[in-house]
């Protein structure tokens, strides 16, 4: 297994500040588990929900699930109704999931959103930035690990961050860091009630792209 | 043990270690005691032990009073309650995990006001390396 390697974090530890050492934490891990994660929330009060939607990639197109991919992801994450996640940890997921998917995605998490709702993830600066191939995980308040993944995952487009923003309708950019090999470090809050804008149509060209990956990967 | 033909549909308790190797659906409580799925064990049941270590696949939920391990061939599909979860490296789990088995998950987001909204202009830092 190839050894991890430590990146400092200027914006996790605002996915901590203000909580109280007692305070029970709800957190909503939507990739692979690794131990250093699972080490550092067992030391909070915490319950982890992880759903490694990277090992569900490609998902499946519209019109072939029973009843909608966003009913299909909701399928998937098993979210409970009266769960509102404070942190939210996306990882590089966007990078993977086309217009629709991501649309999907959120319409499913929608109801587990709260005001108070922060979240981290990673996108690129440059939408033709090489798929780096990292699987993510936290060191500490202000470290995340990053070690290279075994296997290639299928569907790797990035979105530009103007697409990005227009996307993520029920978050908005707090703040964002440039990285070394064009990431981009993302800090989301969560958009509630009035703040919230109309989710974004996907366009003809995701569905093309769309249905060149599902065609390349069967 | 219960060995890789053996397939048990019920309640299993008891109050001794326990490797699994074959086929157990219902419930598995073995208190203060330590339960093993071993690669070939197949359980679809909830767990409660003292230590629970996981090399096959297990659907259900898990409470280990200890800790809970899985390992890198193990496979999990259920939520876990233990102060300590070890995940080895190609371990597959899906659901959840709560590090506090103290309380019930609170239904209400936890993260207090100072965490200030800001505008909803994202700022943009530049950092080398």
């Amino acid at each position: 297994m190839n050894p991890a390697s430590i990146q400092s974090s200027q914006l996790l530890p605002a996915l901590f500040r203000g909580v109280e050492d007692d305070q029970r934490l709800a957190v909503l891990h939507l990739g692979p588990a690794r131990q250093d994660t699972l080490d550092f929330f067992s030391q909070r009060r915490c319950r982890l929900h992880i759903v490694d939607v990277f090992a569900e990639l490609p998902l499946p197109a519209e019109e072939d699930t029973e009843h909608g991919l966003s009913a299909h992801l909701r399928d998937l994450l098993q979210l409970s109704g009266d769960t509102v996640f404070d942190v939210c940890l996306f990882w590089d997921l966007f990078n993977y999931l086309d217009a629709r998917a991501l649309r999907a995605l959120l319409e499913a998490l929608e109801p587990c959103l709260g005001k108070t709702t922060v979240a981290h993830g990673f996108s690129v600066h440059n939408p033709r930035s090489p798929d780096q191939g990292l699987v993510y995980g936290i060191n500490d308040t202000d470290a995340i690990s990053m070690r290279r993944r075994g296997r290639s995952i299928p569907g790797y487009r990035p979105h530009s961050q103007n697409r990005l923003l227009e996307l993520l309708y029920c978050f908005r950019m707090e703040r964002t860091v440039l990285l070394a090999d064009q990431r981009l470090e993302m800090l989301l809050r969560a958009r509630t009630g009035s703040e919230q804008r109309a989710p974004t149509g996907h366009t003809g060209r995701d569905d093309l792209i769309a249905a060149q990956i599902r065609k390349a990967s069967t | 043990m219960i060995g890789p033909s053996i397939r048990i549909k019920g309640e299993v308790t008891g109050e001794e270690d326990l490797l699994i190797q074959g086929k157990v659906e219902g419930t598995i409580s073995l208190k203060d005691q330590e339960l093993s799925v071993g690669e070939s064990g197949r359980v679809t049941a909830d767990i409660t032990a003292r230590v629970v270590k996981i090399e096959g696949e297990v659907t259900g939920d898990i409470t280990g009073s200890e800790k809970v391990v899985i390992a890198r061939s193990g496979n999990v599909r259920g939520n876990i309650v233990a102060p300590r979860v070890t995940l080895e490296d190609g371990a597959i789990f899906k659901g959840s995990i709560d590090m506090d088995p103290g309380e019930t998950v609170a239904a209400r987001p936890t993260l207090t006001a100072q965490q200030s909204a800001n505008s909803a202009a994202p700022e943009l830092d530049v950092k080398s390396g």
